[in-house]
């Protein structure tokens, strides 16, 4: 039951393909985009020198203009873990810059949306067990309006109000100056409380989803003649309500969940430039206004890994919730 | 002229309700400050000659910025932006979604599930990573390339939604009979199929074109934008980039965000009107 090797080996072959195909778009896209990046660089760095433009084009394996000998050289260096040199913090690696800036993101993208998916998985049941009742239009246009609000403007109106005006919270950043010098107990304190307003924030601009999925999906469940033939048996509301109804529609929601997860991610991009939150929207913010390629590429690769590894977990975990799934 | 009035009656018949009537309210609110806006806005564009952080006032209704322009001139001339983007950006996804999705879910076999497999792999792949490595790596950024790259990258989601509707209006009864009439594959997709299913379609643009709309946002603040137009995204990343908090400037930051939030609830509101439509008379829908 549940798992089957057959399920497992797809999805798997799915991931890997994806991972492939991610890859590929992040050697091509920069190629295709036409200019030379040695150029480019250059003649923002050094003046045009055409030396210094040989060496970059040497750097980024550029010298060899065959495009297959260049894919070839991408893919050895980056099955070492080697994606080139940053250029703002040089001399470290860029897997080495986006390896210590990785955690802060993944940690507050996933805890905003593990919380989101769950209040906002309440407010949807909530509002389609009594559909058209007041709680359930205002929760509609609040996340209609929420659904038409940028991700890092929430942020910003939380920082004015949270940070400057009640000083609750700190105005950014994820640990304080004097971070060292504090107690086990004490820096746990202090990241949490850091990370709190992030989080909140993104809890609040990704959750008008989740209650517009659940909602139609359990709306659409309570028309079953299963839920009919629930209420003529004579069982509570409640075990309607989430045995039968929720769990039901619980299931085309998962797959939803993890869509939202690259918006989430997409938004936490922008959410932590707002919040100077040292993770991967930061290192890339920086990257973009300092021209420095490889990080981009690098940040891209990141990115696309960790919602590809997310996916799969994801994909492996939903035939124990839904066994029907494996058995197609 | 006839044919005209019939399809702007036709149009209107399918955004019904309240709610779709609001939303189409705001749009054209936008609209119009958006063709009107250089005899609205109170001063020229870009005019930098006032004093800086000023709160607001009668003769500056939104205050000033860091560089003393006047925010409300600029909100005015980033409307025009701002929608410019959203519409034709918001109108490239909808014809590739269209086109993809009517071919995938009519043609079915493994030219469908082809196309599918394409589209699930680059859902996967936020869409905003995406932008932000092909905007980085164009040598610049005008208002057109923001355009392009929004219009070009968001199509996944629209062209999933429109196959499956495809793929249900295949089985219908006026398919076979056009098929029996001996229409080829190209009539039978686009002027059987596609005219019954413009509600999905209506309803997907405008849900894309709000999507476009935080998306420029989302680049322009990226610092990824065109630096030289005015949009309510480098509005907003302006007021960012100058510590508009610190100062306490709330005129600065609270109206790009709220105007922003306006124009995308007022498409979804019509997206959502025209859907409930759809749904009450076919009983199925999936967006």
């Amino acid at each position: 039951m549940g798992l089957n090797a057959g399920y497992i080996l797809k999805r798997v072959g799915f991931a890997l393909v994806t991972l492939y195909v991610a890859i590929t778009v992040n050697f091509l896209l920069p190629r295709l985009m036409g200019g030379d990046i040695a150029d480019t660089i250059a003649s923002e760095m050094a003046l045009g020198s055409p030396e210094v433009a040989a060496a970059l084009r040497e750097q980024f394996g550029l010298d060899n203009t065959n495009l297959f000998y260049q894919y070839k050289q991408y893919l050895v260096q980056l099955f070492q873990g080697n994606m080139g040199v940053s250029y703002v913090n040089y001399p470290a690696p860029v897997t080495e810059v986006m390896l210590s800036a990785l955690p802060w993101t993944l940690g507050t993208v996933l805890i905003a949306t593990i919380l989101s998916y769950g209040i906002g998985w309440m407010i949807g049941i909530k509002g389609a067990w009594k559909s058209g009742s007041l709680f359930d239009n205002i929760s509609l246009f609040v996340s209609f309006f929420l659904n038409s609000v940028p991700y890092f403007w929430i942020g910003i109106i939380m920082i004015m109000i949270f940070s400057f005006h009640l000083d609750l919270f700190p105005l950014g950043k994820a640990i304080p100056h004097d971070f060292d010098s504090l107690s086990f107990m004490g820096k746990i304190t202090t990241i949490i409380h850091h990370a709190a307003l992030p989080v909140i924030s993104m809890i609040i601009a990704s959750l008008a989803g989740h209650i517009l999925v659940l909602r139609n999906n359990l709306i659409r469940v309570l028309s079953e003649d299963y839920m009919l033939l629930a209420k003529a048996k004579g069982l509570s509301n409640r075990r309607r309500k989430y045995t039968y109804g929720a769990r039901n529609a619980l299931l085309p929601s998962f797959t939803g969940l993890m869509i939202t997860l690259g918006h989430v991610i997409g938004g936490a991009l922008t959410m932590e430039i707002v919040f100077s939150y040292p993770g991967v929207g930061l290192v890339t913010f920086n990257a973009i206004l300092n021209h420095d390629f490889p990080l981009i590429q690098g940040a891209f690769l990141f990115i696309a890994i960790s919602v590809i590894i997310a996916n799969l977990i994801a994909d492996l975990m939903y035939p124990i919730i839904d066994p029907r799934v494996a058995l197609q | 002229m006839k044919k005209l009035k019939s399809i702007l009656a036709y149009l209107w018949e399918l955004i019904p309700g309240t709610k779709g009537v609001l939303g189409l309210a705001i749009i054209f609110c936008f609209i119009v400050i958006a063709i009107f806006g250089s005899y609205i806005a109170p001063y020229e564009k870009n005019y930098i000659a006032f004093e800086a952080w000023l709160s607001p006032s009668f003769t500056h209704w939104l205050g000033t910025d860091s560089y003393g322009q006047d925010i409300l001139s600029q909100m005015i001339y980033g409307t025009q932006t701002s929608l410019l983007v959203a519409i034709v950006a918001g109108s490239i996804t909808t014809c590739i979604g269209v086109l993809v999705g009517i071919v995938a879910g009519y043609k079915g076999g493994w030219i469908g599930e082809g196309l599918m497999r394409i589209v699930d792999l680059f859902l996967i792949i936020p869409t905003l990573a995406l932008m932000i490595i092909l905007a980085s790596f164009l040598p610049s950024m005008g208002v057109t390339n923001t355009i392009l790259i929004i219009g070009l990258l968001s199509w996944l989601y629209m062209a999933r939604s429109i196959r499956s509707q495809t793929m249900s209006e295949r089985e219908s009864g006026y398919v076979e009979a056009a098929r029996m009439a001996g229409m080829g594959d190209l009539e039978i997709m686009f002027r059987e199929i596609m005219p019954n299913i413009i509600p999905v379609i209506l309803a997907n643009l405008v849900l894309v074109t709000t999507q476009a709309v935080l998306a420029e946002a989302g680049l322009s603040f990226l610092g990824l934008g065109d630096p030289s137009a005015v949009s309510w995204g480098t509005i907003l990343s302006l007021a960012h980039a100058n510590n508009a908090v610190l100062f306490n400037a709330w005129w600065w930051i609270l109206p790009p965000g709220l105007a922003i939030a306006c124009l995308c609830f007022g498409f979804i509101l019509v997206g959502n009107g025209i859907l409930d439509r759809f749904q009450a008379n076919r009983g199925n829908a999936a967006l």
